[in-house]
């Protein structure tokens, strides 16, 4: 069969309707979706933000207020601000580069991939921003005289904590990975 | 751009581009389920396109461009989610299958079609559709050269295997 014959079988759906469209369905459905597209990485922003820098000035208010305090505790509410503070610069960022996109399928793809990038650097961020913290709030408890099962127990809930960071960077890791190659059997002959 | 006014040219682009939209999503997804989970989300990311429309192409090629970018982006990520969508039980079927014969050539053809990767699939749609190398390099963001040496390659695979296997009597 030649080229031409295909051609004529692919012509010969433009008579026949496929399928039929439940419009009050696909009107309930876009409505219910729309309002979740640029979802994950937006509420992971603020959520990073809310909570870092609630908890730090949380933290600050009431180290500055109780006599006795440690040093480790000012670090550690100072540590928190100062990662609220980077994740607003990098969404920031990240807004700014949204319209440097074509609508074509390579600009489609170099979209897709640059929020994935950016959504693994985040996590990998968040990822190893655990390190200091469980540092300093071991740090800080040991000092104020707390069990040292209290601080072991401590060091398990982090390993746990870092164990499920690292499976969402993993999800973003291969999402990239999807993404990329797709990308380059575009670009191959 | 009001919700109203979006509404409007939605309506009217679903109804003068249903097709074209309708023969991606049988390209790109094999069952009915899969289906109708495309159709949303093309018809999402078509809704979502209306304000940024800025006419320097034909609605066709615009819808059928988000159609295309929309599917090839869903299959990889549908074949890793696909446990872990909602239930057709639990969730109002958007999409039903027209109750006509069902024409045996072109379900092979669509066959043959599923069987090419992502990319390739694109282009034979756009291709079969009767879009120019010209159009398709700038729809894919790719050279009409390479666009060129696709095409070639992929006739060359749709024409064997018409001649390899003919279950169908075509």
């Amino acid at each position: 069969m030649e080229f031409d014959e295909l051609q004529k079988i692919w012509d010969s759906q433009n008579q026949r309707p496929m399928y039929m469209i439940n419009e009050d369905a696909l009107h309930n459905r876009i409505h219910t979706k729309k309002a979740k597209a640029s979802h994950i990485t937006n509420a992971s922003e603020w959520l990073l933000m809310v909570v870092n820098a609630g908890a730090g000035c949380v933290l600050f208010g009431l180290t500055a207020s109780k006599a006795g305090s440690t040093i480790f505790m000012y670090l550690l509410a100072g540590w928190m601000l100062i990662t609220a503070l980077a994740v607003l610069v990098s969404r920031i960022r990240r807004l700014q580069r949204e319209n440097r996109f074509d609508r074509s399928l390579v600009g489609e793809l170099d979209h897709a991939i640059a929020m994935t990038t950016y959504q693994v650097r985040l996590s990998q961020l968040m990822r190893w921003n655990n390190l200091p913290i469980a540092l300093l709030i071991i740090a800080g408890l040991l000092e104020g005289g707390k069990p040292l099962w209290f601080a072991f127990a401590l060091v398990i809930f982090f390993i746990l904590v870092n164990f499920a960071s690292g499976w969402e960077h993993r999800f973003y890791q291969s999402r990239k990975l999807e993404l990329e190659t797709l990308q380059r059997k575009l670009q191959q002959g | 751009m009001t919700e109203s006014e979006q509404n409007n040219i939605f309506g009217k682009w679903l109804q003068q581009h249903k097709g074209q939209i309708f023969k991606v999503i049988r390209a790109y997804a094999a069952t009915t389920m899969d289906q109708d989970d495309l159709f949303q989300e093309i018809m999402i990311q078509v809704w979502h396109s209306i304000p940024t429309f800025r006419e320097e192409s034909s609605v066709n090629t615009w819808v059928y461009r988000i159609a295309l970018n929309t599917a090839i982006k869903w299959v990889g990520k549908e074949q890793k989610y696909a446990k872990s969508r909602e239930s057709l039980d639990t969730v109002q079927a958007v999409l039903q299958e027209a109750k006509v014969p069902p024409d045996e050539r072109l379900n092979w053809l669509y066959q043959e079609i599923h069987k090419l990767d992502e990319i390739d699939r694109s282009i034979t749609l756009l291709l079969l559709d009767g879009f120019s190398y010209k159009e398709m390099a700038s729809m894919l963001g790719i050279t009409e050269s390479n666009v060129g040496v696709k095409i070639n390659r992929i006739k060359k695979q749709l024409i064997a295997r018409s001649k390899q296997l003919n279950p169908y009597g075509i």
